[in-house]
């Protein structure tokens, strides 16, 4: 632990610490443009210097580049560093086009704030300035080369960091250049951290171009809920719409960056750019009515139905996108009041994964998107990071650049940031893949060290997997994985069986057992699915069950409270006809969804940017959400209206759970539960770990320290019974264009994939189909109509068929279909 | 005896002082009044009088606001709102913009931050109304013909952005830089 | 039938009296604004009408139309009867004030006063000092910090300066022997008090001001301090009262500095009453001049100025008066 000073303060740093990072440890920022924390440094623009008056080095260094040591004395403020830093500001400014004005960095840009610091304020070289031309680089980042100051931030974070290639420095000296061999849209999904990570105002965001400056932005640290993993994000709104994410660094969950559908799919709050798309008044049958008068009618019309039918014949939805506080709120309810419910999944199979997946958690095992960097080994089974959880692909990519061996056992055309070998499995594959994966990195003397529960797991697991097709070697797999010492199994809960979850649990553990610190992360399905599984008995019902009791006429009355499950259900006709059987649907929603088009009573509820709500990611974090502003209408686009009034247009929304409370007319949830923290706590008893009352608990862990279940047999062979005939046509998601706020965000539209079926190229080639050839899927009835795109790299005999706007996949009238060749036809 | 008499003096001091002053005031009972008989009598006012605001045009007739937001940052009252926008050309402009002279005390900080020139304060200060309402001022309303103050000024000549043509075309510019060609 | 006849004449007079007073009164404020206008080189009113002679009436519209506003803590009877005592206090003085030699219709001798009380000196000191009530009630009912500080100030101030003004009177008594301002009057057929008694004159004139509550001695409502002391929270035509108030006492001092020592409307060739109604212009016109020039005094020297010099200087005045008239055996 070296020990150093600097401006007269001393200061202890672990050892490899930068002497940039000690002074930033001591409240001391040192200008800087090309060094980031999470980039490293390089170097390259000499802002960072300050003077070494004692200890190894003598005179001005740059402090990014000197690991801090023992006996340094160094001033940040010596005359000559200063003047330093200050001719390095007047060379950088050199050919700076003066147009702040119209650059959206402008009020954010650390290149002005640092020249203005450095006093820096007219140009005194009488030469010409350097120019360039822009490029196009897609619908999210607008480019302005002349502003760039050759830092090479952007270029160290989009191809070192993030892994992609097609944006990197051209040209050498003076004449440096960033930007794409050829323009076009940028290939990574994560390209707009590059709006973060410059310094200048080379890369701006497009959503947010012209519109704003930063210092009339309303800011509040805020949650991602596009996907399950809950990166942390900062909320900025202005005029009352939401105008820019940025990332906030939170080591243990994103580091410092976002993909592109956090950062961009912001725009279903705002409801779209004309602001009409969001459903901002309540409606009854239809007709806009005042909040009032819908609560009114909702509640009235529930107590009729519960007095009439008895209350079993009202059922709540809930969803992976409700906050922590309206799922308590309607299990309460539920519970309270003999509803049915919450339901939070349309598919049960996907709901009991999840509840395997978190009751398997434990606090020795689970493992943060951070840990994951540290890895020596990542299997990652049955998911597809890029798409189910992007940032935990940018977390893999960070271990895989520490030499980290990746296998990845999924049967889809898996494509990620970083090498990897592929396993492309079957899902009922997946477990024996994996399964016999892991045996195979347990040597004999450590199978010897194990207690008898895991010996007997290890034992059963399949000795052996047919790899031949892959032409992987799994057994060479193994041997990499036995010499591992920090392994990590990521697991997904999509496509696997259900018992798969349950199996990564164990298969961590033994590796945990035999020696190794081995970790788990699963891939869930929504923001909140973590907490949905926490709250309702083992006992609940599933969908279709509802579904079917509603044809029956014993249901009379759903609330979906921020669930469509006319999007999710793949059934449509079957829902259609069912739902209209009911007397009452009410609806809790702030997206413009099929549900609560078709609602009998309609709620708006707030978006997570306009209220407090809490989230729990896969690894048992509870992340707080702040209100970043009041909502309402946007006031962008036009001119604002010239009247005066005391209310907000389109103010109406309220957090769903207080909506569910009011509409419940149910008193006793306050008489018993005064606080939301709680309410929460009474609901989840996983809280009472955080303080009984404690509200908003914010990056507190709730998992146990043990967990649960133990070394489930494993199923050996594979499923029995007799194998349906054909393609197992799977649904998957895919980035930007599967998850449920991003859909309705325009601001994403313009990246949406192509609709695309995807079948492996043999496959296709004994069908008779090739690469971009419109197929059409025959399902009874009716079929589904769909560009074909081959791939040799995923598993033989599936169709993985993307849900994504455009594709009428509701069709399919179950979660997944086998499909025979013959009904696979070109058209 | 002494002390009697610088009260005596005192006092004589004291009301001749008071003459003084009544003397005074007398005098200026019959000077003419300096007064300008406004509104009968309208003075002339200094180009840089500060009154009712206008955003003006650079001399090639555009509108020279660029939204750049700093006029509203630093008015002191916040009676400036404004949303940039992209015209199709890519030039930056205000969508609307929007001053509440209700608002606005005429103090020209707006004038001073404004990097373009482009709005200034006018000398008209005869400005009352009947309705709050009245008093807001949109774009339509502030827009001018002319150049105001600066008649030469256009920010677009110095900045390096481009709107129209090639990169390097502006004052004090290379030529852009060609990233595919070795030479050098 | 003689009875009919005084009642006639009496109401006659006081109708003629009052009106006189508030034309006058209501002019002197033109007056002043216009005086003051000029004495800071600016013109003063001269809007409405022609030389702006209809702004008393344009003021007198805008305060008559204007919200009589009652604060809600305010105690409303009290509130509302303070303007209308310190109007009325100086107009009931004009009933002792002789305003021309006698006139003779017919044969008959109307004299030229309301009525010629034999002490109507003391009925004058008397209700002069009455007015401070209408600032005491006025301010204390307002139930508002600033004015009751303007009637304490008031209160405090009358006290001090109705010693000395009185004390200043002592002389002119003694000279005449009599409290009776006819007699006053009369008293002074051969020089006018004012030469006789130059002291008593200048005392009485400060005393005056102080009574009138003007510059310098505006201390219970002065603005800077107590935004409008005594009827800070007066508005529409009850400080319009206030306001009249003021300028009747300034016409009514200067009505009393002629009688007690200008010589009444004692005067050559030009009929008597021109003489009084111009001795009585001077006084009003002297207390603009003095608005336009002096600041106003601190209360410290407010209190200094009365006690501490007005009222030794006072005391000696009439010691000497004594002593001369005994001296030259009068
Ligand atoms: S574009 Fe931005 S991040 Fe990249 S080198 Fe230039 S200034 Fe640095
Ligand atoms: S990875 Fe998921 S949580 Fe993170 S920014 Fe992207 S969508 Fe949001
Ligand atoms: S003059 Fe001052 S108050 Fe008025 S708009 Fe400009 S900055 Fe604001
Ligand atoms: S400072 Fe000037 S250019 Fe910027 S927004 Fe205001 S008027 Fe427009
Ligand atoms: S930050 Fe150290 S050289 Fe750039």
């Amino acid at each position: 632990m070296p020990r150093l000073v600097i401006d007269d303060l001393e200061i202890e740093v672990p050892k490899g610490t930068k002497v940039i990072d000690a002074a930033e440890r001591l409240g001391i920022m040192i200008p800087r443009f090309c060094y980031h924390e999470a980039l490293g440094a390089v170097g390259a623009c000499r802002m960072c210097a300050v003077k070494f008056i004692q200890g190894p080095f003598k005179g001005i260094q740059m402090s990014c580049m000197i690991d801090a040591q023992d006996g340094m004395i160094v001033s940040t403020t010596d005359q000559e560093a200063v003047d330093f830093r200050k001719r390095v500001i007047e060379w950088l400014m050199i050919n700076h086009p003066h147009d702040c004005p119209v650059c959206d960095e402008g009020g954010q840009c650390l290149l002005q704030d640092e020249t203005v610091s450095s006093g820096h304020a007219r140009r005194r070289y009488p030469g010409k300035k350097r120019t360039y031309r822009n490029q196009y680089l897609g619908p999210f980042i607008a480019h302005e080369m002349n502003r760039c100051i050759h830092c090479y931030r952007c270029s160290r974070y989009y191809q070192e960091f993030s892994g992609y290639r097609d944006l990197g420095p051209l040209q050498i000296g003076n004449r440096l250049y960033f930007g794409r061999f050829k323009e076009g849209r940028l290939e990574s999904p994560y390209s707009g951290n590059l709006v973060d990570i410059c310094p200048t105002g080379v890369y701006t965001d497009i959503p947010a171009r012209y519109k704003v400056r930063r210092w009339d932005l309303q800011r509040s640290p805020s949650v991602c809920i596009h996907c399950a993993l809950g990166c942390n994000t900062i909320g900025n709104a202005h005029y009352r719409a939401v105008m820019r994410v940025e990332a906030r660094m939170n080591p243990y969950v994103n580091g410092y960056f976002l993909c592109d559908e956090g950062r961009f799919g912001f725009s279903y709050t705002n409801g779209g750019a004309d602001h009409a798309q969001r459903p901002w008044t309540s409606k009854i049958g239809g007709a806009d009515v005042t909040v009032e008068a819908a609560l009114a009618e909702s509640s009235s019309k529930l107590s009729e139905i519960a007095a009439v039918y008895g209350p079993e014949a009202i059922v709540a939805l809930g969803s992976a996108r409700n906050s922590l506080e309206t799922q308590s709120m309607l299990s309460r309810l539920c519970r309270r009041k003999g509803w049915l419910g919450p339901v939070w999944f349309t598919d049960t199979a996907v709901y009991r994964k999840v509840r395997s997946a978190v009751e398997r958690l434990d606090s020795g095992i689970a493992v943060s998107m951070r840990e994951i960097e540290f890895a020596d080994f990542v299997i990652i089974a049955g998911a597809d990071l890029l798409n189910e959880a992007p940032m935990a692909a940018i977390a893999v990519r960070q271990a895989s650049r520490k030499n980290a061996q990746i296998v990845v056992i999924d049967p889809r055309p898996i494509s990620l940031p970083f090498e990897f070998r592929h396993v492309p499995a079957v899902p009922g594959q997946i477990e024996r893949c994996l399964g016999s994966l892991v045996k195979g990195s347990i040597s004999k003397e450590e199978l010897k060290g194990l207690d008898s529960a895991a010996k007997g797991f290890c034992k059963a697991l399949p000795a052996k997997f047919g790899d031949k097709e892959s032409g992987i070697s799994i057994p060479e797999l193994a041997d990499q994985l036995m010499a591992s010492r920090r392994p990590v199994i990521v697991c997904g809960t999509g496509i696997v069986s259900e018992s798969t979850p349950a199996l990564a649990a164990d298969c961590a553990q033994l590796l945990r057992e035999s020696g190794k610190k081995a970790g788990l992360f699963y891939i869930l399905p929504g923001a909140s699915s973590f907490s949905s599984a926490l709250l309702s008995g083992p006992d609940a019902k599933g969908f279709a069950e509802i579904l079917s009791e509603i044809e029956q006429g014993s249901i009379k009355a759903l609330i979906a409270a921020e669930s469509d499950p006319f999007r999710d259900f793949p059934d449509r006709e079957r829902l259609d006809k069912a739902l209209s059987q009911l007397d009452l649907l009410v609806a809790i929603d702030y997206l413009p969804t099929e549900t609560v088009k078709r609602a009998s009573v309609f709620l708006p509820s707030s978006t997570v940017f306009e209220m407090n709500s809490t989230f729990v990611n896969p690894e048992g974090r509870v992340q707080h959400a702040e209100r970043v502003h009041a909502g309402g209408v946007p006031i962008w686009g036009a001119h604002p209206p010239r009247i005066v009034r005391n209310f907000i247009p389109g103010g109406d929304h309220q957090p769903a759970w207080e909506i569910l409370w009011k509409i419940s007319a149910e008193t006793s949830v306050l008489e018993s539960v005064l606080t939301l923290g709680e309410l929460i706590a009474a609901e989840m008893p996983a809280f009472e770990a955080t303080g009984k009352a404690q509200y908003p608990v914010n990056q507190a862990r709730i998992i146990p320290e043990k967990s649960e279940g133990s070394f489930v047999k494993p199923k050996t062979r594979p499923e029995q019974g007799q194998k349906p005939k054909g393609f197992n046509l799977l649904l998957t998601d895919r980035i930007f264009a599967s998850r449920e706020p991003s859909v309705y965000a325009d601001t994403l539209e313009g990246v949406f994939p192509e609709p695309a079926l995807f079948m492996h190229s043999e496959d296709a080639a004994a069908a008779g189909l090739s690469d971009g050839d419109t197929v059409s899927v025959g399902l009874e009835p009716g079929s589904i109509e769909v560009k074909l795109s081959v791939s040799e790299r995923m598993a033989r005999g599936v169709l993985i068929l993307p849900r994504q706007k455009g594709i009428e996949w509701q069709r399919m009238k179950d979660f997944s279909a086998w499909i025979a060749l013959e009904r696979i036809r070109k058209i | 005896m002494a002390k009697e008499k610088s009260v005596l003096r005192d006092l004589l001091d004291d009301v001749m002082g008071l003459a003084d002053s009544y003397a005074v005031t007398l005098k200026h009972l019959f000077r003419k009044p300096i007064t300008e008989q406004y509104p009968d009598f309208k003075r002339l006012l200094p180009a840089r009088s500060r009154g009712r605001i206008i955003l003006t045009r650079d001399p090639e007739g555009e509108e020279r606001c660029v939204a750049c937001y700093l006029c509203s940052a630093v008015c002191p009252t916040d009676c400036i709102s404004i949303e940039g926008a992209e015209r199709k050309d890519g030039r930056r402009y205000p969508l609307w913009f929007r001053i509440n002279f209700a608002r606005c005390i005429y103090c020209g900080m707006c004038e001073e931050a404004c990097p373009t020139l482009a709005i200034q304060l006018t000398p008209d200060f005869e400005f009352s109304k009947y309705g709050v309402l009245d008093f807001l001022y949109e774009k339509e309303d502030l827009l001018v013909d002319h150049q105001g103050k600066n008649a030469d000024y256009d920010y677009y000549r110095h900045a390096g952005v481009s709107v129209e043509g090639d990169k390097g075309e502006h004052i004090n510019e290379k030529p852009p830089v060609d990233v595919k060609s070795n030479l050098p | 039938m003689w009875w009919i006849l005084g009642l006639v004449l009496l109401i006659m007079k006081l109708i003629i009296v009052i009106s006189v007073l508030f034309g006058f009164a209501a002019y002197m404020v033109l007056v002043e604004r216009k005086l003051l206008g000029r004495f800071q080189i600016r013109y003063g009113p001269n809007r409405v009408g022609p030389f702006g002679l209809l702004q008393p009436l344009a003021d007198g519209i805008k305060l008559i139309i204007k919200e009589d506003f009652v604060p809600r803590t305010a105690d409303r009877l009290v509130f509302l009867t303070a303007p209308a005592v310190v109007a009325a206090v100086p107009l009931v003085i004009t009933a002792v004030i002789p305003f021309s030699d006698d006139l003779t219709i017919g044969g008959t001798r109307i004299p030229m006063v309301i009525t010629d009380l034999n002490i109507g000196m003391l009925f004058v000191l008397a209700l002069a000092s009455l007015a401070v009530y209408g600032i005491a009630l006025g301010g204390w009912a307002s139930n508002s910090k600033y004015s009751l500080l303007g009637a304490i100030r008031g209160s405090a101030q009358l006290i001090s300066y109705e010693l000395s003004m009185g004390l200043s009177l002592v002389p002119v008594v003694m000279l005449a022997g009599s409290f009776s301002l006819v007699d006053i009057v009369n008293a002074q057929e051969r020089l006018p008090f004012i030469l006789v008694q130059p002291v008593s004159f200048v005392i009485f004139l400060i005393s005056a001001m102080a009574e009138s509550n003007r510059i310098p001695f505006d201390l219970p409502e002065s603005e800077n301090e107590l935004i409008g002391g005594f009827h800070t929270e007066y508005s529409g035509m009850r400080f319009g009262l206030f306001f009249v108030g003021e300028y009747v006492s300034m016409i009514v001092l200067g009505a009393l500095t002629a009688v007690f020592f200008l010589g009444g409307w004692r005067g050559p060739i030009l009929p008597s009453l021109f003489w009084f109604l111009l001795k009585t212009m001077l006084i009003p016109l002297f207390f603009i001049w003095t608005r336009a020039t002096l600041p106003r005094l601190r209360y410290d020297q407010l209190m200094h100025l009365g006690w501490k010099f007005l009222l030794p200087v006072a005391l000696v005045n009439i010691v000497v008066t004594g002593g001369v008239m005994l001296f030259m055996g009068w």
